[in-house]
């Protein structure tokens, strides 16, 4: 049985992951929607980080269509952030035992 | 009762009770080298352990696809971490995660095409594949923790193998096919089946039954297929 060959595949497998998952977290919305209450009434504003600086920017009464797509693009992102340190993790240990600095 | 937890088995899991809760396990079948370890509670003997598997967990749709309900896969999977993947010129999806790796296949039927085979009340497409009949002909139902999974007979799952093993472009690819083949006919034989064996193989075709002869004898085991008078 080749465990080479498994790895080469597995390791094929795991670049082409890595791709996708960085393709799903270019493509999810920018930014966290926060909630903030001011004299009584909330509002929102899209919090994202540029340029190392942390940038508000008001976007008034959204709606919770709107506020769903970013709760739901916030958890897709950690999901994806947390599996993507795992297929770098895989790709890692793949090369190294494929190039014999591994043991299999 | 399989009794190794490791996060790939815990995320089969939970894939396997989802498409089970959805009410569509029971219209596939569990296909590749998953169905080894499946295989394990089919032959109750600790002895048999399954060979090394990749992360791909294949699931095998008889046409016409029969489902009690529609699904829709990509909500199933929702909160799992599955990535979704089109795969080669024809864009045969596949579902990725560092764990596992989620593919539909289908029997190839005609003169043979390549193409994605759409799969409405899945909402996926699938690749068709020759040879997936011997697969899906003859079924059994185990249960992996507590959920019940529809697999090939071993022999059927065996005898397949050792068919696309001699279709292999790649020769690791092939000999992985092979030794699956041996540990599952081996454990066949030692649980006093080999007339099951004998049958399956003596109702496929003489050009099947020449693959399957050429994969044995390149793998050392010739003796597995019993002649008339059993091994």
């Amino acid at each position: 049985m080749s465990i080479k060959g498994v790895m080469r595949e597995e390791l094929q497998n795991s670049e082409r992951m890595k791709v996708r998952y960085e393709e799903e977290l270019a493509a999810l919305p920018r930014g966290s929607l926060v909630k903030r209450i001011i004299k009584g009434n909330e509002y929102y504003y899209l919090v994202y980080r540029e340029d190392g600086r942390v940038r508000s920017v008001y976007k008034g009464k959204s709606s919770p269509e709107d506020i769903a797509r970013y709760a739901d693009a916030k958890q897709k992102r950690a999901e994806y952030r947390n599996q993507l340190s795992k297929v770098k993790k895989q790709i890692r240990f793949l090369k190294g035992a494929l190039r014999g600095n591994e043991a299999i | 009762m399989l009794c190794v937890e490791t996060r790939q088995y815990s995320l089969c899991k939970e894939v396997l009770r989802r498409l089970h809760n959805a009410g569509v396990l029971d219209g596939m079948v569990v296909a590749g080298s998953w169905c080894v370890l499946f295989y394990q509670a089919y032959f109750e003997r600790k002895t048999f352990s399954p060979t090394i598997r990749t992360r791909d967990l294949d699931f095998a749709v008889p046409i016409p696809a029969r489902f009690a309900k529609k699904a829709d896969i990509g909500r199933i999977l929702d909160g799992l971490g599955f990535v979704l993947d089109f795969r080669g010129e024809q864009g045969h999806m596949r579902f990725m995660h560092p764990e596992l790796i989620l593919e539909f296949l289908v029997p190839e039927r005609g003169r043979g095409s390549n193409d994605a085979f759409d799969i409405p009340a899945l909402g996926v497409n699938a690749q068709p594949l020759r040879y997936l009949d011997l697969l899906l002909t003859d079924t059994i139902t185990l249960e992996f923790r507590g959920i019940p999974v529809r697999l090939p007979h071993p022999v059927r799952f065996a005898l397949h193998k050792l068919i696309v093993a001699q279709r292999r472009d790649n020769a690791d690819k092939a000999e992985r096919d092979r030794d699956q083949a041996v540990l599952v006919l081996r454990a066949v034989v030692e649980a006093g089946d080999s007339a099951t064996i004998r049958d399956v193989y003596a109702s496929l075709p003489a050009k099947w039954r020449r693959m399957i002869d050429a994969s044995l004898a390149e793998a050392g085991h010739a003796d597995l297929i019993p002649g008339e008078n059993g091994i």
